[in-house]
């Protein structure tokens, strides 16, 4: 059986529409139940609440939209533009690549293989590994305004990818994901699960995309990130979606005792991009680094709400979004440090900047505190400015037009960020997404 | 070709938004292959006609004109400008951070090309090497972010290889000199002589406080900028002139008038 969008549009969707007829692992068919009847259970989060002031969730079709139902992997050949983007992004461990959710293409480098990586479509997982599985989705309990759209997200679990890196092992390069959406109209999700025991070592650049789409479509995704105790694992999401998708993205991180995780968002594409990204610092010691850059122009909007959770004492999150607007683009910042009461000694950094080179363009920045424990270091800030006139003249004086000059500009602003993306070879490629983006 | 590279005819200009005039009707012309100095005590009004010939935004020009090859620029945008030709190397350049050298000298270069055309990498890279090892600058120099955290030095070196590369009919050098010591005075010296040997109708304003420079870059031509005004030109010697008397004796003249 193929792929396919479910006989009816959300509206007229029941469990069984949605299931497609497929037999699935009893992990997921539990889950996904469970998250359809919460689903059906709770009312649209409004802009009356905090979380979805900046942006309007009521005015998406979610109803007219087909959702597309849970299908088994298959094994197709790479596409071209696959094949082109991987030929130009350095080395890697492994590619998979996502057709609305589903696998289509999975590969892992022999070698990587052997040393006990495991890279596989979370069907499979939940085959093999349904506690592993489980224990994440269940950590991953986003706040009440988030619920909704979570549990759509989970009422569609079925697509995504599953990488679990076993104690010691460190993977030599990145695994490269790609989440392709090729069908307007339609509702689809894909989950990101990426699992480091103690002591691995993991990256992995997600990059979603699809062409410009002529009709509402919504991709929902989400990430679990796991790191157990002295884990390093290095996340990129590269959003470079066409005009007519609208995406929700909801990324947890739970970083163990003297782990470190990275997570770097680049959102370039889509009518609207939101991503809501939790880090956990779960265990003594740890360290969440959390990065994004956003550019839009025409009347595109972004959105990030961030949750830097300090659980447990000594760790350290650093926090840091840049976004620059032109046209009639929009962004909102919505972040906020929590430091729960034991969580002395917490070393916690959140800043948003934003540069508007337009008169149109908006962008609003929310950073917040929230702070029980007495023994802290924490600070937050942010700036919306635009770009100052004597760097301006500067590059015009040398014959860059005013575009130009101004989209070097936003060049350097975003080069603080780029440039503490760990991992060299997906450093050129978010570089060259933005360039292209951008179009210097 | 019979007009000068640069003529200015009763400039006037004044910040804009604001009243004083600070450039009072500036008469100048700079023949193809000729070498200015423009010299003249601080707040004279040097740098502000540097910048109005850039084409700086905050200056309004209220009176007078400027033509470039014969063709009027006050109409023109400073990008327009640079790519007819002129180039500004500024007193106090810009930092920008982020952005590296080497990436903004291409874009500027790319920014020359016509519709169409590919820009020659490897070419640009050799270009800019060479330009660099003229004026004795570390290779790893380019990929520095642009004047971020450069010494004054640095700075105008940058300033100096910038025109190498961008190869400007008229070079506008605002006090190129100052603040580098006379190792890297030579240095910047000798640049400036090899463009214009390289190119025999290269123009030149070096705009200058002390005649140091002139020992190294030899004037076709010297004029004296006081309250907004030339308020004297002659050859060479007038510098010398300038070197041991001061300005007073011009003070004393143009309060005179
Ligand atoms: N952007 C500006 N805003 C206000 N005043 C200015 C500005 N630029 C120049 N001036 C004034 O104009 C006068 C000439 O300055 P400038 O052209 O820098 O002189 P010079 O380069 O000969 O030392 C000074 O009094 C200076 O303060
Ligand atoms: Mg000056």
């Amino acid at each position: 059986m193929t792929a396919g969008p479910a006989e009816s549009t959300l509206a007229a969707a029941d469990f069984d529409t949605l299931s497609g007829g497929l037999t699935e692992p009893e992990a997921i068919a539990v889950a996904r139940a469970a998250a359809w009847a919460r689903f059906t259970s709770l009312p649209w989060p409004t802009k009356k609440s905090e979380e979805w002031r900046y942006t309007d969730l009521t005015k998406i079709g979610f109803e007219a939209l087909t959702p597309v139902v849970p299908a088994p992997a298959t094994a197709e050949a790479l596409s071209a533009d696959v094949r082109e983007v991987l030929g130009r992004s350095g080395e890697r461990a492994g590619v998979v690549v996502l057709r609305e959710g589903r696998v289509a293409h999975l590969e892992l480098e022999p070698e990587v293989a052997r040393s006990g990586v495991v890279l596989s479509s979370i069907r499979d997982a939940a085959d093999r590994h349904p506690e592993v599985l489980r224990r994440a989705l269940l950590e991953a309990q986003p706040g009440p305004a988030e619920e909704k759209l979570w549990a759509l997200h989970l009422a569609l679990l079925g697509g995504g990818y599953f990488l679990y890196v076993p104690r010691g092992v460190e993977m030599p390069a990145p695994i490269h994901a790609f989440h392709v959406v090729e069908r307007a109209g339609t509702l689809s999700s894909a989950h990101s699960f990426v699992y480091g025991e103690s002591g691995a070592r993991a990256a992995v650049i997600d990059e979603f995309f699809s062409d410009d789409l002529d009709a509402e479509t919504v991709s929902l995704h989400g990430a679990t990130i796991t790191g157990e105790g002295g884990a390093g694992i290095d996340y990129v999401a590269l959003q470079r979606f066409g005009r007519g998708v609208k995406r929700f993205s909801t990324q947890h991180v739970v970083a163990g005792r003297d782990s470190r995780v990275v997570t770097f968002n680049v959102a370039l594409g889509g009518d609207l991009s939101r991503a809501d990204v939790t880090s956990r610092l779960d265990g003594p010691g740890s360290d969440s680094e959390m990065l994004a850059l956003w550019f839009g122009d025409s009347d595109q909007h972004f959105d990030h709400h961030t949750l830097q959770h300090h659980a447990a004492p000594h760790a350290h999150s650093d926090l840091l979004f840049k976004g620059a607007l032109t046209d009639a683009g929009s962004s909102v910042f919505r972040g906020l440090i929590r430091v729960d009461k034991g969580a002395q000694l917490t070393d916690a950094y959140q800043t948003n900047r934003n540069l508007l080179l337009s008169e149109r363009s908006h962008a609003s920045a929310l950073p917040n505190l929230e702070i029980e424990a007495d023994d802290v270091r924490c600070s937050h800030g942010a700036t919306i400015g635009q770009v100052e006139d004597g760097q301006l003249f500067y590059l015009m004086s040398r014959g860059l037009t005013r575009r130009q000059a101004e989209r070097l500009l936003v060049f350097g602003f975003f080069d603080e960020v780029l440039g503490r993306l760990p991992m060299e070879g997906v450093r050129a490629r978010v570089r060259e997404a933005i360039e292209e983006k951008i179009g210097l | 070709m019979s007009e000068p590279l640069l003529s200015i005819r009763g400039l006037r200009a004044k910040v804009e938004g604001e009243d004083g005039e600070i450039l009072r009707g500036v008469d100048l012309d700079l023949e193809r292959g000729e070498v200015h100095a423009l010299m003249g005590p601080n707040g004279s009004g040097k740098s502000t006609l540097a910048k109005v010939i850039a084409g700086h935004p905050a200056y309004e020009v209220t009176a007078g004109e400027i033509l470039f090859e014969g063709e009027d620029v006050l109409e023109l945008e400073p990008d327009e400008r640079s790519r007819a030709g002129i180039f500004l190397a500024f007193q106090y350049p810009a930092e920008v951070p982020g952005v590296s050298i080497a990436n903004f000298l291409r874009t500027a270069v790319n920014s020359r090309l016509g519709e169409g055309e590919e820009m020659d990498v490897f070419g640009f890279q050799r270009t800019l090497t060479e330009k660099m090892e003229m004026l004795k600058m570390d290779p790893g120099f380019a990929a520095r972010y642009l004047n971020d955290g450069f010494s004054g030095g640095e700075k105008k070196r940058n300033e100096i290889l910038q025109m190498a590369v961008l190869r400007p009919a008229l070079g506008v050098l605002d006090e190129t000199d100052s603040g580098l010591d006379i190792d890297a005075l030579k240095i910047v010296a000798s640049g400036v002589n090899r463009l214009s040997e390289a190119d025999e109708a290269l123009g030149v304003l070096l705009i200058t406080h002390y005649k140091r420079i002139l020992n190294y870059i030899r004037p076709d031509r010297v004029h004296v900028m006081m309250a907004g005004r030339i308020a004297e030109s002659g050859g060479a010697s007038l510098a010398d002139k300038l070197e041991a008397e001061g300005y007073d004796w011009l003070h004393r003249a143009v309060a005179a008038v």
